[in-house]
């Protein structure tokens, strides 16, 4: 069986779970907790493991979606995901510019753990007082347009637009794939 | 595009670096929410030049810099009006000011302080404000001495003279994240003995409260300095691993979710092959 593990990560209320089980052709196994502190008013649930989703596309090909937690204190689970992790997305609200500092800082521990490529995808944007995409780059640190990971709109509810964004990460992942071959 | 939000949302030094970061040209307006004594409100008007600070003011009607001129009683208002007249259309007043023998270097330099390094830094300990930056506000040359500031000196201005750190202790780095450098070799900005003690300390590895504990600090000054390396851009936070307990590792392996199909026990993900990555492609876009 050949299998490809990708990461969905973000702050709190991003759409992790959400863009998971859009696309997961099985029920999503996932240990959501009740919420503690901040995180509490975002969600009233939160994920304090992780989610998981898959899809089979073939008698020994599959596809693994895997969410990160929710809350920051659990960065060891994260550690373990993504060591097994081919690519992941980043995913950050658009109209919540609190977050992305956080955003940052998941990312800054992600890199550091692992080289696997990533893109962004940037739910929430269609709502009001949502930062356009050039701006949400500055702020999650990439001055350089040609210099930043690719960034993708995604509608974390729609199954369409959730395989548009895992297909932008599966290309970027077999670009850098080729590059590297 | 017009970017608006709260100050409690994304602080000051944040966009500040936001605009410096991305060249920015524009006004940037922060209007202060209601007294709840006074019920007053406050706009303050700062305006940018490819993401440099090149005047300030609190009025958008072009003669703040002509009235703090008259306060220092250099010349009267009506003036430095009529002199302002006699200036080409894209020059700074200051500068045809200075052009024409009115005013010295060194009061323009007074004037700039006063327009914007006071008035700017003041605005870092604001507890929260709406901001609107418009990138289509024409440059205020009546407003601009032609003298400039970057984003990054005034926020270490400001954040250095900070008394009151409650507006921005929400964005404060973690007590347990590390620093990580984010320039090649040593910073050029003029950093004073404990940013460059904690600046040492950017290797990724060392928890802030530590740092704070080594370097004899107390951790809350600790994430002031470590707050000012992250939004003048030399340095960012990284989260280090939280030590897993033994019962929750076993948990949450991922492998024990994988539902049947053989795991690997090596670390590291296993490649796929490109065949693979055709088919699943192909799949996905049957869903799109």
């Amino acid at each position: 069986m050949e299998i490809m593990r990708l990461v969905v990560t973000g702050p709190v209320g991003a759409g992790k779970s959400t863009f998971i089980r859009s696309v997961s052709e099985i029920e999503v196994v996932d240990t959501d907790r009740r919420a503690t502190d901040e995180a509490l008013l975002i969600k009233k649930r939160t994920t304090v493991a992780f989610d998981f989703g898959r899809l089979q596309f073939g008698p020994d090909m599959a596809l693994h979606l895997y969410g990160t937690p929710g809350q920051s204190r659990f960065d060891f689970m994260w550690d373990i995901l993504i060591q097994k992790a081919h690519a992941y997305i980043l995913l950050v609200a658009a109209h919540r510019p609190h977050e992305f500092r956080e955003a940052r800082r998941i990312m800054m521990f992600m890199q550091q753990r692992s080289p696997v490529p990533m893109i962004i995808g940037l739910t929430h944007t269609d709502c009001p007082n949502a930062w356009d995409a050039a701006n949400i780059a500055l702020a999650l640190g990439y001055p350089n347009p040609n210099r930043r990971p690719p960034l993708v709109t995604v509608n974390a509810n729609e199954t369409a637009s959730v395989a548009q964004a895992v297909i932008a990460l599966v290309q970027h992942t077999w670009s850098g794939s080729l590059a590297t071959t | 595009m017009t970017v608006t939000g709260y100050l409690a949302d994304f602080s000051l030094p944040e966009l500040f670096q936001l605009l410096e970061q991305g060249n920015k040209t524009g006004l940037l307006t922060i209007c202060t929410l209601t007294d709840t004594l006074t019920a007053e409100r406050f706009n303050h008007h700062i305006w940018f030049s490819q993401g440099q600070i090149v005047a300030a003011g609190n009025a958008l009607d072009q003669r703040g810099l002509m009235r703090l001129i008259a306060q220092r009683g250099w010349m009267g208002d009506n003036a430095v009006s009529r002199l302002a007249q006699t200036c080409q259309i894209n020059t700074p007043l200051g500068l045809c000011l200075k052009n024409q023998g009115v005013l010295t270097a060194e009061q323009l330099k007074l004037l700039f302080y006063t327009q914007v390094m006071r008035q700017v830094c003041a605005l870092f300990a604001l507890p929260d404000g709406w901001f609107q930056f418009d990138p289509k506000a024409p440059t205020p040359r009546a407003e601009m001495t032609g003298l400039i500031a970057t984003a990054t000196d005034v926020t270490l201005a400001g954040l250095r003279a900070l008394k009151d750190w409650n507006a921005l202790a929400e964005k404060l780095p973690d007590p347990s994240s590390a620093l990580v450098s984010t320039v090649e070799g040593k910073p050029s900005l003029r950093l004073n003995p404990n940013e460059w003690q904690v600046w040492e300390f950017t290797n990724g590895t060392m928890a802030l409260a530590d740092v704070a504990k080594q370097l004899n600090l107390p951790v809350a000054k600790a994430q002031q300095i470590a707050f000012r390396l992250i939004v003048t851009g030399l340095a960012e936070e990284m989260p280090l691993m939280a030590t897993p307990p033994t019962s929750s590792a076993n948990l949450i392996d991922p492998e024990s979710l994988e539902l049947g199909v053989a795991s690997t026990t090596s670390s590291g993900a296993a490649p796929v092959s490109n065949s693979f990555l055709q088919n699943l492609v192909g799949f996905l876009k049957g869903k799109v």
